[in-house]
């Protein structure tokens, strides 16, 4: 994980994977199964190689053959469910640990898997020689809940007709979901690839396409892919469907794929593609690595973009017609996106984790010089402002995002992120807002880098790294080689050196190394007598998401004489610097003012200070600092800033101070910009913003008439007629976005009495009424979409009699009017739909603001029966979120179980997704702020209740395990509604009084405040196990109850969701034990009660899963099952960290249990801790009533698992012959 | 019919309804008298009344035809009354001797005919004038003919002038496509399943219950027909003609049934590879666009 010193790529496998076959040759869209088969070619690196460990997640696997014998294989997946059910515990801390440790567990970067085959003994005692093992693994899928996705619309006709289709997705190294594999981004191998499907289908995979050949009875026909570039697997991608084929007019070797009749919108918006082609090649120098590239677009994608090697599978919905202008730019940027991750991701992979950054980096990167060509550098400059200001809200918000996380030694207690709920130490435990955050934060580096370095140089890195790739690439028997396709932190910072000569160490220390943003203040003052700026920065360095800056910063003063910068030295926290000025404040002269871009203008100087010569100041304008910047100057300064100044942030930043500046030289100032055709629209579109909240503060003085409404009227209205708007014809984009923006604007307005002016509102309602679109090219759904927002804007609340139901009698008249418009634009989209929708979407969010103020009576239904799986996905997410708005508003229990029902089932990932991502940011009830005395806290919300604790916790728990991104979301909301800590709805325990062993006192706090900031995230749980169970847990997992936990095993039918195809097998345990014991031998006399805690958490996973699988063993088909004997002569090897549970129940148990009873903290406490005794105590209290609760718990669990598609396949555990 | 009844009765006669047909029949009567008068110089007694008539029938015809080409010849040298030389030159040209004429004008035996009855051709009814008429202008001489009334010509509008002013026109686009628009969707609303907004009137604001569609994305990402129009109109495709036709083929016999690919599938053993090697001319390669081939036929051992 760390950066390595050595340059080579260590494996963390005794093996090396060479070449891997995958062969799927049935794909049942009916029953939505898949069955296939595997061979993994590896050259084991160490002798006598007798355990090979695969990723491997929901697949049920048949048999395993190596060298064509037999071999057993232990098929053991921790993160199906994190904690057992046991557990009573509910605090997140205990949960994160958990879950990091089962994700660390089977993490391939580790060397581990899910999936652990035994090289039959004929193999690895046939000596020292290093021989080729061929891993073949039969296996199926049966309705995969994550990896595959199958969309099959419920109508008449086949397959084909009906456009059923499948694809893989994932977030991160996902591919395991769907073969076995070594679902590591560092381990590259070459791959052939076989899919049979329907004759009518095309399957669409990475690699070159050799032949398509019918099967004997011509129904089907066979895909051959050859992937002779090394690739990761989780690089490889699949999409079978009844895609229409369309071959890139420009580059052949392109291919497109689209869904039945999207050809003609297919080849609109690919029409362009190639010149990112030629844009990426020409700055890097370099051909496309691969021989083709195919792109296919997917119903219900699982995000917009996914880059697989020589492929990319994007959302069918950024394909769009010609007559779509808000699209166009949206469905470029997602290509070039896609392509840029072609190089950097796809074809360059990441050494580890930590070495993320670098390619997500760079290929945002590279992606922004695209935007820059393409869009311009206002637009660059603008996306670069946004992406900072972005950055820097998430981190001052959440705590500092980290690039290059270093975890040293392995060792969970050096935490490096202690502020944030989750782990970063891998993909999968973290938020996806985090990841997206880390993404942007990645390419922003990057683009310091390139201030540090120059742009040149970077491209000749990325040039140097993409040769020495591809030469790598093509040595096609030298595996060896191909970690030169791999790229590192370490590697990547010695090549900028190499090429640069220049070091940016303090610059990857600061950004790279440390979380954080930097926050300045400055302010100024002018000194008239030295002639002499005086400028102080300050920094905030000590609130969460910000550090420390040391270092130089650039400084633009635009004087009377010109602009000029000044470079200053930040040293300390505060500090002043002393600028000389250039000019004397002679405004006497007429003289034109030279600007930073050699352009002179003339300006009125009129509102200037006479004694200063100064116009504007600015700190870091280029942006090379991660910061966020208050600078205080006068409103003036502002106003000829946003004048004059030519460079788009720096206008940006003076619209949004102007905003506490309500004055009429604002309000002309602002004006002056909206007018200005050469300027940017998205300023003047920001502009209007700042125009209606100036109107606003002004509005017992305001002069004419509404802010904007003249101002529209002549540009867009006609000569004759200025109540009429022209028939629209979108020619000037610029004119296009501003009129879209302005009524939206304008609707913010207020008069005094707190309500939209009359006159906007009819305004707004003849722009609607008057609305023309016939002689348009271009279609004006987005535009009308705008106008709906207007009249929801327009909204204030309602004059409420209390409890007055709301009717139709009294409805306010001009509601009535915006309600008529909103019913017919929303029944028209019935008739006519428009391009995404985007009407109804806007309806609908005007509909429940009439409901949140208060016009139309509040209800549900209506956007549950538009949530609902089937309508355009644009739509249900706009009707989810004002479901999720009303749940909050209502507080209704009712809608939130709906949703999160809907949450757990709904067909489309994205959906799921978005429905707990908006229930985070839209919470129906927050946790009161901040672990401040437990005791205080409380929650007002009858949401907040045991049942939803208990439901989320399983919702994270178990219920997400096919996807991590969606586990992710539930620990985000779960963080959302009860914080860290234990969620204080739940009963107290009954124990007012524990010990913290570790601080060695008493405490009186028996719910839970873990050390914040202090604790390694392995460490807070380990106190809470102690102090912070409930008295049924306490029964459970509380202090050693070892003859409970014994029996109730044996009581156990099923403790957890079976997986298919799962095989228990011991020597997991053991190895785990062993682990432990290491362990525990290395920590003893400093943190005992850590380690024993952790172990007694998984000792308790482990149980109801051995007894399980106990069941299972029973059943005697499976080949991969091993008589117990066998397993003992392999627990007698070596063992590698295995991860795994240590077992209790089996005939070995005695032994074993004598084995490692150290780490069965229940003996342990029982037997040495008499300290606890009242603990103890209350447990034989406890003890029967606690047991019969887990008894019925179990039972319900066991009646829903068998119920459950899972349970019932891995009951009917398959069969061999073929 | 005896002649002579005929001969006699040229004054007689019932008398006419009108005086516009008294006067025809005045006329008939004459030429039957003449007929007659002839047939008796022939030496005729008595002849079948419809005898009579083709013979009065024939005579009128070739009066008429005389007067006819008479006329013709002499507005044929811009007069408007013809004179003996033209009704000469007619009856010449009708093959009728014209020298004999005076002749046989002169025979002996020729009945003389009483002149007919002086009856007043018939005065066309004046037609009702309406407004003035107009004078000619300048440049047309006097003598031709006068304008018609002005009802004639001059156009009387039945509809009212459509209003041009350009606010109006908008506001009644605007109008009258929110009017359609809202019966359409209250129409829709009436006839179908409906959500409201409010409890205690739920016919307030109806709105046409949400419907999930087995395939969303299509509706919602393809434009409508009505825009596809315009979209054909503006949408330049010149790059899609080129592959589009290549594409379109390939494309189809990728994707169709198995039978009609088993004429193809005998080809690519020959013919894809040599294809493959010549992927540097115009000819896509691509090997989604090549054919499928068939299995090979494995050995059983």
């Amino acid at each position: 994980m760390n950066r390595k010193k050595d340059k080579g790529f260590e494996s963390p496998r005794p093996f090396k994977l060479t070449h891997q076959v995958v062969c799927i040759n049935n794909i049942n869209f009916q029953r939505k199964s898949v069955i296939g088969f595997v061979e993994l070619t590896i050259f084991p690196t160490v002798v006598n190689l007798n355990r090979i460990k695969l990723n491997s997640k929901q697949c049920r696997i048949y048999r395993v053959r190596v060298n064509e014998l037999e071999a057993p294989f232990i098929y053991n997946d921790p993160t199906l469910e994190v904690c057992h059910h046991e557990s009573k515990q509910r605090n997140l801390n205990y949960f994160s640990s958990a879950y990091t440790a089962a994700v660390s567990a089977v993490d391939p970067d580790a060397g581990h898997g899910e999936l652990v085959i035994k090289v039959p003994s004929e193999l690895w005692k046939q000596g020292d020689d290093l021989k080729v093992l061929k891993v073949y693994i039969e296996f199926s899928l049966d309705q995969p809940k994550g990896g595959l996705h199958f969309v099959v619309p419920d109508v008449e006709g086949s397959m084909a007709e009906r456009g059923a289709h499948v694809f893989s997705f994932g977030y991160q190294n996902s591919t395991r979901f769907w073969f076995p594999c070594v679902d590591s981004y560092s381990e590259l191998c070459t791959w052939k690839l076989e899919f049979t499907v329907d004759a009518s289908m095309v399957a669409v995979s990475c690699g070159d396409l050799v032949e398509t050949i019918y099967t004997h009875d011509m129904r089907k026909k066979t895909f051959h892919y050859v992937l002779p570039i090394p690739t990761a697997a989780p690089n490889i991608s699949l999409a079978v469907g009844p895609f229409e084929i369309l071959v890139d007019p420009y580059m052949h070797e392109v291919t497109h794929f689209c869904l039945p009749q999207l050809l003609p919108l297919l080849k609109h918006s690919m029409s362009y593609l190639h010149e990112i082609f030629e844009f990426y090649e020409e700055i890097l120098t370099c051909r496309y690595p691969y021989a083709c590239f195919k792109t296919v677009f997917v119903d219900e994608a699982y995000v917009q973009v996914s880059s697989y090697a020589s492929m990319s599978i994007f959302s069918t919905n950024l394909l769009h017609s010609a007559m779509i202008i808000d699209q166009t730019p949206l469905t470029r940027r997602c290509l070039a996106q896609a392509l840029a991750q072609q190089f950097f991701g796809c074809f360059i992979s990441r050494m580890s984790w930590a070495d993320e950054w670098v390619l997500k980096g760079i290929s945002g990167y590279i992606y922004g010089l695209y935007l820059k060509k393409t869009f311009g550098v206002n637009e660059y400059r603008h996306w670069i402002k946004e992406e900072l200001d972005k950055i820097v809200e998430y981190e001052l918000k959440m705590g500092g995002v980290l690039l290059h996380p270093t975890f040293s030694g392995g060792k969970e207690k050096d935490n490096p992120t202690p502020h944030l709920h989750f782990s970063i130490k891998h993909p999968h435990t973290l938020s996806w807002e985090y990841y997206k955050m880390f993404q942007c934060k990645a390419h922003l580096v990057m683009r310091l880098i390139e201030n540090r370095i120059s742009m040149e140089f970077m491209l000749q890195v990325f040039n140097k790294l993409l040769s020495l790739a591809s030469t790598a690439s093509s040595q096609k028997y030298q595996s060896h080689m191909w970690s030169q396709m791999l790229l590192s932190t370490h590697a990547f910072l010695k090549s900028i050196s190499n090429v640069s000569g220049k070091d940016i160490g303090p610059l990857i220390k600061q950004w790279v190394d440390q979380s954080a943003v930097v926050k300045f203040f400055g302010s100024f003052a002018f000194n008239r007598k030295r002639n002499v700026l005086e400028l102080e920065i300050r920094q905030d360095y000590t609130s969460s998401g910000t550090q420390k800056y040391v270092g130089p910063i650039k400084v633009t003063v635009q004087e009377l004489d010109g602009s000029f910068n000044h470079t200053l030295q930040i040293e300390e926290n505060s500090l002043k610097h002393d600028i000389p000025c250039h000019s004397k404040s002679r405004r006497n002269k007429k003289k034109k003012i030279p600007l930073m871009n050699g352009e002179e203008v003339d300006m009125d100087l009129s509102a200037m200070d006479a004694d200063s010569p100064l116009l504007w100041i600015r700190i870091d304008p280029d942006m090379s600092i991660l910061r966020k910047v208050e600078f205080e100057q006068a409103d003036f300064m502002w106003q000829y800033q946003l004048r004059y100044e030519r460079d788009v942030v720096a206008q940006e930043e003076s619209i949004s101070a102007l905003e506490k500046f309500p004055t009429a030289a604002s309000r002309l100032a602002l004006t002056d910009i909206l007018e200005q055709e050469q300027c940017f629209y998205k300023v003047r579109m920001q502009a209007c913003f700042c125009l209606a909240k100036i109107a606003n503060a002004m509005v017992s003085t305001w002069q004419g008439p509404p802010a904007m409404k003249s101002l529209f009227t002549r540009m867009f209205c006609c000569k004759s007629c200025p109540n009429i708007v022209k028939t629209n014809h979108f020619l000037s984009f610029q004119s296009y976005f501003l009129q879209k923006t302005m009524p939206v604007a304008m609707a913010l307005l207020r008069d005094v009495q707190n309500l939209c002016p009359k006159d906007v509102l009819n305004f707004i309602l003849d722009l609607i009424k008057y609305n023309d679109n016939r002689k348009n090219k271009f279609s004006d759904n987005y535009y009308r979409a705008e106008l709906i927002e207007a009249l929801t804007n327009s909204l204030t609340p309602a004059i409420s009699i209390t409890n007055e139901v709301r009717t139709v009698d009294n409805l306010n008249a001009d509601v009535r009017l915006i309600l008529e418009e909103i019913t017919r634009f929303l029944n028209m989209e019935k008739l006519l739909p428009s391009f995404r929708n985007t009407i109804t979407v806007s309806c609908l969010s005007a509909i429940r603001q009439l409901q949140k103020n208060g016009h139309i009576p509040s209800d549900a239904s209506l956007f549950k029966s538009y949530a609902k799986y089937g309508h355009f996905v644009d739509v249900r997410v706009a009707a989810l979120e004002a479901l999720v708005d009303y749940t909050r508003v209502e507080r209704s229990s009712v809608d939130l179980q709906w949703l999160l029902e809907m949450a757990q089932n709904d067909p489309a990932h994205y959906v799921r997704h978005k429905i707990l991502g908006m229930l985070c940011k839209n919470p129906p009830f927050t946790k009161t702020t901040d672990p401040a005395p437990p005791f205080t806290k409380t929650t007002d919300s009858a949401l907040c209740n045991e049942a939803l604790v208990d439901q989320l916790w399983k919702l994270m728990n178990s219920g997400t395990s096919h996807d991590w991104r969606l586990r992710c979301d539930a620990v985000n909301l779960y963080y959302a509604l009860f914080g860290l800590t234990r969620p204080s709805c739940l009963p107290l325990p009954e124990l007012g009084l524990v010990l913290n062993l570790k601080e060695k006192k008493a405490v009186l706090n028996p719910t839970i405040k873990p050390e914040l900031g202090v604790g390694p995230v392995m460490d807070t749980p380990a106190s809470i196990g102690i102090h912070g169970v409930d008295p049924i847990s306490l029964g459970v997992c509380g202090v050693g109850q070892p003859p409970l936990s014994l029996k109730r095993k044996a009581e156990t039918p099923l403790g957890s969701p079976p997986e298919p195809g799962q095989i228990l097998q011991q020597q997991e345990d053991d190895a785990r034990g062993g682990r432990f014991k290491i362990r525990l031998k290395r920590r003893i006399g400093f943190n005992t009660m850590e380690d024993e805690d952790i172990d007694m958490e998984t000792v308790h996973d482990s149980q109801a899963f051995i007894h399980h699988h106990l069941n299972l063993l029973e059943r005697p088909s499976t080949p991969g099952k091993e008589p117990p004997s066998v397993e003992q002569s392999m627990l007698s090897m070596p063992a590698t960290p295995v991860p795994s549970f240590p077992k209790e129940t089996t005939p070995l148990s005695s032994k074993h249990g004598g084995e490692h009873g150290h780490h069965h903290h229940h003996h342990h406490h029982e037997h040495k801790k008499k300290k606890k005794k009242h603990k103890h105590k209350h447990k034989h209290k406890h003890k029967h009533e606690s047991k019969d609760k887990e008894k019925d718990r179990e039972r319900d669990n066991s009646q829903a698992y068998s119920n459950s598609p899972a349970s019932g396949r891995s009951l009917r555990s398959p069969s061999l012959s073929d | 019919i005896p002649l002579g009844v005929i001969l006699g009765s040229l004054s007689g006669g019932k008398a006419a309804t009108s005086p516009a047909e008294n006067y025809h029949l005045a006329r008939r009567r004459t030429l039957q008298v003449v007929v007659s008068a002839l047939l008796t110089e022939c030496g005729f007694d008595s002849a079948e009344k419809a005898a009579v008539e083709t013979l009065t029938e024939m005579m009128q015809s070739y009066i008429t035809e005389i007067g006819r080409c008479a006329k013709a010849y002499c507005e044929h040298t811009a007069r408007s009354i013809p004179t003996l030389s033209d009704a000469v030159v007619t009856l010449i040209e009708m093959g009728f001797k014209a020298d004999t004429l005076p002749l046989y004008a002169k025979r002996s035996q020729r009945m003389v005919i009483t002149a007919p009855p002086v009856t007043n051709p018939p005065v066309t009814p004046k037609a009702l004038s309406a407004g003035q008429k107009r004078t000619h202008p300048a440049h047309i001489p006097c003598h031709f003919p006068e304008f018609p009334d002005p009802h004639t010509y001059i156009k009387t509008p039945t509809f009212r002038e459509p209003v041009s002013d350009y606010q109006v026109v908008r506001e009644k686009a605007a109008s009258q496509r929110r009017d359609v628009e809202r019966a359409l969707t209250r129409f829709m609303a009436k006839t179908g399943e409906t959500e409201s907004l409010f409890k205690d009137d739920i016919t307030a604001f109806p709105l046409i219950a949400a419907q999930p569609s087995t395939i969303p994305y299509l509706s919602a990402l393809l434009p409508s027909e009505l825009e596809l129009q315009t979209l054909e109109e503006t949408d330049s495709s010149e790059q899609d003609d080129q592959t589009d036709g290549e594409n379109g083929i390939q494309h189809i016999s990728q994707n169709d049934d198995p039978g009609a690919d088993k004429e193809n599938a005998m080809l690519p053993l020959s013919a894809v590879v040599p294809a493959a090697k010549a992927s540097e001319d115009n000819v896509i390669d691509n090997p989604y666009l090549r054919p499928v081939k068939k299995p090979k036929v494995r050995r059983k051992k």
